[in-house]
């Protein structure tokens, strides 16, 4: 491929490198090749031999990949320290010298709950990190307007706090398998060869790959509540071909907006609903694209102002829905209506957990919705992708996407498990009963379920009851709220059984914990510490430390929202 | 002569140790095996996901006063929400003669609002059962009636249910006197057993299980359900034919002499079984004095604990225990254990089964109210709101509260001066116009519970009654016959709670909208009807009551009751 005088050159060159000579080339060109830039590298020191990496996870991808990374690190003879955000003690950041961070976003655009504490201590403090040199990973989905926020916001604040960047931030959709190992394999080349790039420019842009998308078609739809209840929640299946998940997945589905919406903004500014615009360099009619792409109740802020900029008018800074900004605040014409489309956001994604092991019903995804309800001045609202589904009828279709959960997973098949899911929290746990039952697992099984009420809130009754029966499941205990002048949650229920919970724990047991994340989840680990500190004889840091050591083994994982 | 079986007494005992064992119905070896009714209650009742107790619990729990059900109306639509069915408690109490202070009320009221559908429902024996208790609320209310010196033990179970007696003090001088011995019967023939106390009321287990060793009831206490009645002649408020054994008041110049003794009375029937049928009371003879009447009546259980059937349910009462021995055999065999003769049975007469609605005044000037109570059920609705009402009542301490065998409730022994106050009361919450407003024929109606909790229902009952009975009064003023007194009873299954057997008209469910009609039963309830008509739906019940009600006003006799004119047209 190259001119012999240029490939006679370069041999030349090449004998006369030692081995550590050689591998910084290869890192020369490898940067070269990545970033398209023909800047020179700085040499910083010969060879690097000891890195940190962190990562900031909530449902594993992130620790997924960091272990993996450190991994082949380690067998390259790199000394790895690696650590969750939230194990890392944060003093020690300024002493670090090579530091990775693999990060995820969650909710809207926020750090994950286990980051949190280390984003807040970049972003509260101000302290030099001129010694530091580091890369940053961001997972994240396209389908968020906010997409990897929280890895952005890492890479840009340890650079104002004068660390080094030695590569650029990498962001990742939901495959991002592909772009995750070549950034790893970039650094390692650069780590072995000593260098980093003087200039940085970020590394091009991979064409977002195609993401799995099913067609699910609802065969059955129930609402789970009895007559009477204050709660309506639906259990849903769906079919769709080529299934694959694992229980402890959920699936994202993008709702629809309300038809009569759509259909008010339309007729306000009065615009053609059928006319087509250039969405994402595809044309799509207003109709769809407004009741199928994008948000257009509860606008974020940040939309409210651009809103307020293209209208020309003055519009306190609320969250409000594109309708009743109309209403309030008209746009001229049918262009600055157009123009103000441009600025509205996707319609994100919403998760359910999945409720179903494709061992007892193939070909099919179980979940299990509670119709989001809430009031505004007296008045009652409902959530708009959980009323989307509550309303789905049989037979009708929706497109949805995995969404992997690569930590709460199911233990080998001797293992104990217990499983704290109030609620909907319960989805995954019939998921995970399911599959243990398909495959006659060995483990003892305990729940932990609980709602408002006995008689109408039990979601699965009848199923869990006979899993006791057949033994699939070994124990459970519930605890209904409502049901008593005082309130009974599942924590008391475990408190209540704390000497055999600690038992179990002792023997081995994993823990699982899923459902609301306030204050259920939060309540839920105070048991926890409490069982562990009063049946095992503990001090408050030495229960600390072993619901730490469970979670290190993998044997405390929360899937809470 | 004597039957074999009682020469071969001795043997007959040994026998049932070995062959007849086998047979025994499964109920049997519950009882037995329940250590004095205690089985697995207190586990049952831990067991979380499920608001039902273990099955044969559900057979022990019957001694302690409380039946588990479902909601019926709700098992299709819970199974497919992969909810189970709605279980609930249903608690009777034990209220011999039927009889509550202002303050038991009060109580009552209380508990039924926090732990049950807050449905007072009186029953045809003369006391109140609360629906819909959860099983964590079956303690918490056993407590509550306990704190009220009430309790619940042995009014459902293969034992002595609750003792009823003639309800209206007006009735008679002697209505204390007979009032009284309801107590000591029912006192007299409870279980011994601590396990009612223990499991409930939290009472230390016994250490000494020889402390509940039970003379009467063994471990295996008796075959079948039995029922006691007392009578004051000329009502038969009671229906004290319909009892396994009946006590007829026998009075003179204002003393009770004693009592004229029936036994063998029970209504049950089974559709399609030829085996089982309503029976009234045999009278065997007149007792005296309150140690005898007491004596036989213990050992007529005795002996039917002893020669009743174990083995198949349906022919377990002590009716068919009489007719499969004789009555002639039972009595001598009565009388053998009792050690005394009976007297030749007194004379006596009853002309009526009715509630005295209204104000009366008792002999000793104290005043009573009787009020109407539809199906004996006590709740607040859209039209009236007979538990607010009521309440208030109690709270002035006023009046006591008693229940009568027509599921209605009596105001009672207030006095004079406090009079006014109650009347206002009932005045204002149009208690008095309820009461007085009500039509003949609906204040001589009953019904039975039936659906949505009773599972042994196959059609309506309370639930549908009120709306019939609409139907049915046009049909009576069409033929000018609104004042008539005629006796209507309805129930939802041929068990016949609400004693239709014995009524004018009497309506049994067959299937869910379809009742048989039987009619020809007297006023007094000596006489039990015959089947007129089968699996009738409401246009053909009407269809057939409105050609006896123009039958009966061309062609009745003068001052014939319609029971009567219509069994005079089935005897010719
Ligand atoms: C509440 C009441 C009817 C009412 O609306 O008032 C009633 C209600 C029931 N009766 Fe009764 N019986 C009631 C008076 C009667 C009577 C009338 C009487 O005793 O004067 C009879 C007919 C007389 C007799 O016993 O022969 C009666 C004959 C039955 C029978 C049939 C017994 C038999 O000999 O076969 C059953 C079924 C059974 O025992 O197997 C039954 C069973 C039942 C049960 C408990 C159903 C069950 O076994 O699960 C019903 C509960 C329904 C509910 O949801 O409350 N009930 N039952 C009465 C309560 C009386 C009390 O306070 O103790
Ligand atoms: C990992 C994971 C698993 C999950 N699993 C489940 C599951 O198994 N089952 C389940 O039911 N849910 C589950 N969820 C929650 C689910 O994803 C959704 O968040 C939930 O269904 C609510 O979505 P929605 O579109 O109905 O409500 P949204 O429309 O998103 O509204 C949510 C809330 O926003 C506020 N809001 C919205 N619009 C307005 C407005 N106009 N004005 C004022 N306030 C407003 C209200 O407080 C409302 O309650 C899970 C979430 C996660 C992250
Ligand atoms: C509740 C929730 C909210 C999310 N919000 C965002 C978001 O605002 N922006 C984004 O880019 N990705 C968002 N994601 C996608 C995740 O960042 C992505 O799935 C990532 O692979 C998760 O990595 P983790 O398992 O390490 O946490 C969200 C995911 C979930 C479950
Ligand atoms: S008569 Fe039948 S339906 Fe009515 S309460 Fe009795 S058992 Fe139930």
């Amino acid at each position: 491929m190259l001119a012999e005088p240029k490939l006679k050159t370069l041999k030349q060159l090449a004998e006369t490198l030692t081995k550590e000579e050689l591998i910084w080339v290869n890192g020369y060109l490898a940067g070269l090749m990545t970033q398209g830039s023909t800047e020179p590298l700085e040499q910083v020191m010969s060879s690097i031999s000891k890195i940190s990496i962190l990562f900031g996870t909530d449902t594993g991808n992130s620790k997924k990949l960091a272990t993996g990374f450190a991994t082949t690190a380690k067998r390259k003879g790199i000394t790895v320290k690696l650590s969750g955000l939230d194990q890392y003690r944060l003093s020690d950041l300024q002493k670090e010298e090579y530091l990775i961070v693999i990060i995820s976003t969650h909710g809207e655009g926020e750090p994950p709950a286990a980051a949190k504490k280390f984003y807040d201590h970049i972003h509260q403090n101000t302290f030099s990190l001129d010694k530091l040199n580091y890369g940053v990973l961001a997972l994240g989905d396209t389908a968020y307007p906010l997409f990897c926020k929280a890895g952005e916001d890492v890479d840009a604040r340890l650079q104002t706090l004068g660390a080094k960047r030695i590569i650029a931030l990498q962001k990742c959709d939901t495959d991002y398998e592909a772009d995750a190992n070549q950034w790893f394999e970039n650094i390692l080349i650069s780590l072995q060869a000593g260098v980093v790039p003087k200039h940085i420019q970020p590394i091009a842009q991979r064409k977002p790959g195609i993401k799995k998308n099913y067609t699910g078609t609802v065969l059955t739809k129930i609402n789970l509540n009895g007559k009477g209840s204050a709660k309506e929640t639906y259990h849903l299946e769906i079919a769709a071909e080529e299934l694959a998940y694992q229980p402890g997945d959920s699936i994202g589905i993008v709702p629809e907006n309300p038809q009569e919406i759509v259909e008010a903004i339309t007729a306000l500014v009065n615009i053609d609903p059928s006319k087509k615009l250039l969405h994402k360099e595809v044309e799509i009619s207003v109709l769809d694209l407004l009741k199928k792409k994008l948000n257009i109740v509860y606008l974020p802020e940040r939309v409210v102002k651009k809103y307020a900029a293209i209208v020309q008018q003055e519009i306190p800074v609320t969250r409000i829905d594109l309708l009743n900004l109309l209403k309030i605040y008209p746009v001229k014409d049918i262009a600055q209506f157009e123009e103000v489309v441009t600025i509205l956001e996707p319609i994100t994604p919403r998760l359910y957990s999945i409720s179903s092991s494709l061992k007892t019903h193939e070909g099919e995804v179980h979940i299990t919705v509670a119709r989001n309800c809430f009031t505004i001045n007296d008045e009652k609202y409902h959530g708009l992708c959980s009323n989307y589904l509550a309303f789905l009828n049989e037979n009708s279709t929706f497109e949805f996407y995995v969404h992997k959960n690569s930590q709460f997973k199911i233990p080998a098949a001797e293992k104990d498990i217990i499983m704290i899911g109030p609620g909907t929290g319960i989805a995954p746990f019939r998921a995970f009963i399911e599959e243990r039952d398909a495959t006659g697992a060995s483990g003892k099984s305990w729940l932990f379920f609980g709602d408002q009420h006995f008689e109408t809130d039990f979601l699965y009754q009848t199923e869990i009851q006979s899993y006791l029966q057949t033994g699939s499941l070994t124990r459970a205990n519930v605890a209904f709220s409502r049901d008593q002048r005082e309130k009974v949650y599942v924590q008391h229920k475990m408190l209540a059984q704390a000497e055999e919970f600690y038992r179990w724990l002792e023997a081995g047991a994993y823990v699982y914990v899923c459902g609301a994340k306030e204050p259920m989840s939060a309540d839920v680990e105070k048991a926890l510490l409490q069982i562990i500190m009063n049946t095992g004889n503990k001090t408050q840091e030495q229960a600390e430390d072993y619901l730490n050591q469970l979670k290190e083994e993998g044997r405390y994982e929360k899937d809470v929202y | 002569m004597l039957p074999t079986a009682i020469c071969l007494l001795p043997t007959l005992k040994l026998y049932s140790k070995i062959s007849i064992v086998q047979n025994l119905s499964p109920i049997e070896k519950v009882k037995r095996e329940s250590d004095g009714l205690r089985g697995s209650v207190r586990e049952s009742l831990t067991d979380e996901v499920t608001g039902a107790i273990r099955e044969d619990d559900q057979a022990v729990i019957k001694f302690h006063g409380m039946y588990q059900q479902d909601d019926r109306d709700q098992r299709e639509e819970r199974a497919e929400k992969k909810l189970d069915r709605l279980y609930s408690f249903m608690i009777r109490l034990r209220l011999p003669g039927g009889f509550l202070t202002p303050a038991q009320w009060i109580a009552t009221d209380e508990i039924a609002g926090e732990n049950s559908t807050g449905i007072i429902k009186i029953t045809t024996r003369q006391t109140i059962q609360l629906h819909g208790l959860i099983k964590s609320k079956i303690k918490p209310t056993i407590q509550a009636f306990n704190k009220a010196k009430l309790d619940s033990i042995a009014t459902c179970g293969d034992i002595n249910r609750n003792v009823v007696c003639s309800s209206h003090p007006l009735q008679s001088p002697i209505h204390d006197q007979v009032f009284a011995y309801a107590d000591k019967i029912s006192e007299m023939l409870m279980p011994k057993t601590r396990a009612y106390y223990e499991i409930w009321l939290d009472e230390e287990k016994i250490a000494d299980k020889k402390e509940e060793e039970d003379p009467l009831y063994q471990d295996r206490y008796l075959p079948r359900k039995f029922k006691i009645a007392i009578a004051i002649p000329p009502n038969n408020d009671v229906d004290v034919f319909a009892n396994d054994i009946g006590l007829i008041a026998v009075i003179e110049n204002n003393k009770l002499l004693g009592f004229n003794f029936a036994i063998g009375g029970g209504l049950s029937a089974t559709h399609g079984s030829k085996e089982t049928y309503p029976r009234l009371a045999s009278l065997i003879g007149f007792v005296a004095g309150e140690e005898k009447t007491l004596k036989a009546i213990y050992e007529t259980l005795t002996i039917q604990r002893d020669f009743g059937n174990r083995s198949d349910r349906k022919l377990a009462r002590l009716k068919y225990t009489l007719d499969k021995y004789g009555v002639a055999w039972f009595k001598e065999e009565l009388e053998k254990r009792i050690g005394f003769k009976f007297e030749t049975a007194r004379p006596y007469s009853f002309t009526d089964r009715k509630d005295f609605y209204g104000w009366h005044k008792s002999f000793q000037g104290l005043w009573y109210y009787t009020v109407f109570i539809e199906n004996g059920r006590v709740l607040d609705d859209k039209t009236i709101k007979l538990r607010s009402a009521l309440l208030e009542v109690a709270k002035t301490g006023k009046a006591n509260f008693r229940f009568t065998c027509n599921q209605n409730l009596i105001l009672s022994d207030i006095q004079e001066a406090d009079k006014v106050v109650v009347q206002t009361i009932l005045k204002n919450y149009k208690l008095t116009q309820h009461t007085e407003g009500a039509s003949s024929i609906r204040k001589n109606s009953m019904a039975c519970v039936a659906l949505n909790t009773c599972p042994l229902a196959l059609a309506e009952g309370q639930r549908y009654l009120p709306s019939l009975i609409s139907k049915i009064e046009p049909l009576l003023a069409k033929n000018n016959l609104q004042e008539e007194d005629i006796i209507i009873r309805m129930t939802g299954c041929p068990n016949g709670c609400a004693r239709p057997y014995v009524a004018e008209i009497g309506l049994v469910g067959t299937a869910y909208g379809r009742y048989n009609l039987h009619v020809g039963g007297d006023h007094q309830g000596e006489r039990l009807n015959k089947l007129f008509k089968e699996n009738l739906d409401e246009v053909a019940i009407l269809q057939e009551l409105d050609i006896l009600f123009s039958g009966f006003k061309s062609n009745r006799k003068a001052g014939e009751r319609f029971g009567d004119f219509v069994f005079r047209l089935q005897e010719n």
